[in-house]
């Protein structure tokens, strides 16, 4: 068939604008719906006097499916470095300790809190999950997520039932996650409230003499298995009110101490660390420290409310989150986000969160030299009493492109209390806890393909 | 007149919208407008429909009586048509032209011999020759507004008329309001103006594939046109053989190898609906064809979308 390829749009166009009768209309704007849908961001989290400083990188693909069915996969990668408080008290004297990997010291001067700086990682984390209807009124949703880093990995299976209400407008569902963490911690494993080991350089562990401390007796391995389960309600309340809230009860057992956390033993009438006599042939910690114990089960109940109200396009965002577990701390979490509409495309998030937690039961500044052995005892002072604040502001507009991006700051601020009947002598005049403020910057950029 | 029955249209609210339903040429209508009210809403389904209606009676080749009628049943005769008609007839020349005689109004009597119902039912060559006589423009003298052609032809603009009438309900929805509307005749639509109140009109495009479970394409229409092309449900099967309804008004047979389904954006519904015809006409060339033409088109082969903008 002799065919005539010269584009015929053109006399196209003027035959139907005859036919018309009419100059032609708006050219015509048509794009295809994207199939996939990526939500990216890039945060950078930092600590202040050296300590975390955190760049991460997640990206979250959704791929839509006919029947309201969703593939969503997630990756996160993340390069931390910084120190990091080890549990030991700050003294009016420098102090030594050896470094987890068992090859070196590092010392810190009088009167600071004594941080690890050997701190530095990388972590990929991913995860995929799969949410379909079943039939008209259930949702499922189940996934599998895994994580790595050096001496750190996580795999977990995780599945969500919903059933809807009342034309949608009540939704209950339940879900239930499994994970298995394994540790394998640089220089191994260390035996709890034993002394901080000496710096062997890392050899292999058979020889004789001074590095008896060494890695005898510790295991190279340890995991730990946490169970996950939730139960919400969502309730669509009216036109401009969504209301939700969740109970969740989490249960982990297994090797819960932080490997790389210590305690000073310090003297029971001045409070100062007890100082040690150098071993002749390695160097090793200049006072006692012990590695820290905590009980090897955590069992946590938490409630959580929220509440999100539209009002003509502004949109207040509030939520509490109250968690209670058998290590007896207690925290209340309390946040506000308001959203608030900027020109036609753009819009302005203030954030504040402010959070309370008391100290864990064997929480525990110090051990007193001579005194029995606790159970369980750490200094870490994460598990202490301390308020935390966050304020940030988001901006969020719509590009050229039609994607949406978003650049959010946050300041947070931990300020940590440590009771005075804990405290000893010395102690006393010092400050003890390491307060923590931090930054935090994110950038987010959403695209469909 | 029997097809006139159930003339009616009705308004229903929709999450941010109005649609307007009714039905004209045999197909599922609609209108959806950001009207503030249901009164608005239902005035501007009215205007659409009547329009749809009123090409339907006037272009109907099954209407007694109409201009359509007259020319087929003029037994040889000179037909002095109105304006209205003469234009289509100008176009529908024009599109023999651009199409070298693929796209031909006078090739409506092989349906005598072919009925595409979905069966094996192919009709023998000799049954195809005895209507070719019948077929072909070039036997026809038009002369606007003269038109004469042989008795036993016959010409039928149902491959103009929904997209015509869509591009003219759409004209008369502007000049009525400043408000967005899509006027949707059987899946040829149009939308009027850019929406205010949303970004865009989401418009899905069936697969044919459907027991796959392939995402349906979803486009975002902002202003403009989208019309298909297709034949999803009328076909021949024999042995493994699948006859699409597209003639070739040349040979008096399918087309060999022609898409699925066609759908192709343009400013107006009569563009695209051509562009998606005469692609159809082309076979396997269809891609080459649309490609040529630099518009944004969505071609179904049956097992997937070959996507180009």
């Amino acid at each position: 068939m002799a065919n005539d390829k010269t584009p015929i749009v053109a006399a196209l166009a003027a035959a139907t604008c005859a036919l018309l009768g009419s100059s032609l209309p708006d050219p015509v704007q048509a794009q295809e719906e994207p199939k996939w849908d990526f939500n990216t961001a890039l945060l950078y989290y930092g600590e202040d006097n050296d300590r975390v400083q955190d760049l991460s990188l997640n990206i979250l693909a959704r791929r839509n499916f006919v029947d309201d069915r969703f593939l969503t996969a997630g990756l996160t990668v993340d390069a931390l470095t910084g120190a990091s408080p080890n549990g030991a008290l700050p003294q009016s004297v420098a102090q030594t300790f050896t470094q987890p990997s068992g090859g070196r010291t590092y010392t810190i001067s009088p009167e600071e809190i004594p941080t690890d700086d050997t701190f530095r990682d990388s972590r990929v984390a991913v995860n995929v999950n799969w949410q379909q209807p079943l039939g008209r009124l259930y949702q499922l949703n189940v996934g599998a997520s895994a994580s790595a880093e050096y001496d750190y990995v996580h795999t977990g299976l995780n599945a969500r039932i919903s059933r809807d209400f009342n034309q949608k407008n009540t939704t209950l569902s339940a879900g239930l996650a499994l994970a298995r963490d394994t540790l394998d911690p640089v220089g191994g494993v260390p035996l709890a409230l034993t002394p901080m080991r000496l710096a062997d350089r890392g050899d292999d562990d058979d020889d004789e003499g001074g590095g008896g401390m060494s890695a005898n007796g510790w295991s190279s391995k340890e995991s730990k298995d946490v169970l996950d389960v939730v139960f919400g309600l969502t309730q669509v309340v009216s036109r401009n009110f969504l209301f939700q809230a969740n109970y969740s009860f989490s249960d982990a057992s297994g090797y819960l101490n932080d490997p790389y956390k210590i305690l000073s033993v310090v003297d029971g009438v001045t409070g100062d660390a007890v100082p040690l006599v150098p071993d002749p042939v390695f160097d090793g910690p200049s006072h006692l420290y012990l590695y820290e114990h905590r009980p090897d089960e955590r069992v946590k109940h938490s409630l959580y409310l929220q509440g999100k109200y539209n009002m003509a396009g502004k949109v207040l965002d509030l939520s509490y989150r109250y968690m209670s577990d058998d290590w007896e701390i207690d925290s209340h979490t309390l946040e506000a986000r308001y959203r608030w509409p900027v020109g036609r495309s753009s819009y302005l998030e203030p954030h504040l969160r402010y959070y309370t937690q008391t100290e864990a039961s064997f929480y525990t500044p110090s051990i007193v030299d001579g005194a029995p052995l606790p159970g369980y005892a750490s200094a870490d002072y994460r598990l202490g009493n301390f308020d935390a604040f966050t304020v940030g502001l988001k901006y969020g507009w719509t590009t050229n492109s039609g994607n949406d991006a978003s650049v959010r700051l946050e300041l947070y601020q931990q300020l940590g209390d440590i009771p005075s009947q804990q405290l000893i002598g010395n102690q006393l005049g010092r400050d003890n806890y390491p307060d923590l403020n931090a930054i935090i910057l994110q950038f987010g950029y959403r695209f469909g393909l | 007149m029997s097809a006139t029955r159930g003339r009616h249209v009705e308004v229903t609210q929709a999450s941010g919208y109005w649609v307007g339903r009714f039905a004209a040429m045999a197909s599922p209508c609609e209108v959806l407008c950001e009207a503030p009210n249901r009164a608005q809403a239902l005035a501007l389904t009215k205007i659409a429909a009547a329009e749809a209606w009123r090409i339907e009676d006037r272009f109907s080749r099954y209407r007694a009586g109409n201009v359509i009628d007259r020319i087929n049943t003029a037994a040889g005769a000179a037909v002095s048509v109105d304006a209205e008609t003469a234009q289509l007839i100008d176009f529908s020349r024009t599109l023999y032209e651009l199409s070298h005689g693929k796209f031909d109004v006078t090739s409506g009597v092989l349906r005598r011999v072919w009925v595409f119902d979905g069966s094996d039912n192919i009709p023998d060559a000799a049954a195809v020759q005895s209507v070719m006589p019948y077929v072909g423009w070039q036997r026809v003298s038009w002369q606007s507004p003269t038109l004469q052609m042989p008795a036993g032809m016959q010409i039928d603009l149902g491959g103009i008329g929904k997209e015509y009438a869509v591009d003219r309900a759409a004209e008369l929805l502007r000049q009525a309001s400043d408000l967005s509307c899509l006027v949707n005749l059987g899946g040829d639509l149009v939308v009027t103006r850019q929406p205010r109140f949303r970004d865009c009109w989401s418009v899905g495009i069936e697969s044919t594939a459907a027991q796959v479970s392939l995402p349906a394409s979803l486009l975002k229409l902002k202003v403009g046109a989208l019309a298909t092309s297709g034949d999803a449900r009328r076909y021949l099967l024999k042995g493994k053989r699948r006859y699409s309804h597209i003639l070739d008004p040349k040979t008096g047979w399918p087309v060999p190898n022609a898409p699925r389904s066609v759908t192709v954006a343009a400013d107006t519904c009569t563009q695209a609906g051509m562009l998606s015809t005469l692609a159809m006409l082309e076979g396997d060339a269809a891609e080459a064809f649309l490609a040529a033409q630099g518009v944004q088109y969505w071609c179904d082969r049956g097992s997937e979308f070959v996507l180009d903008v």
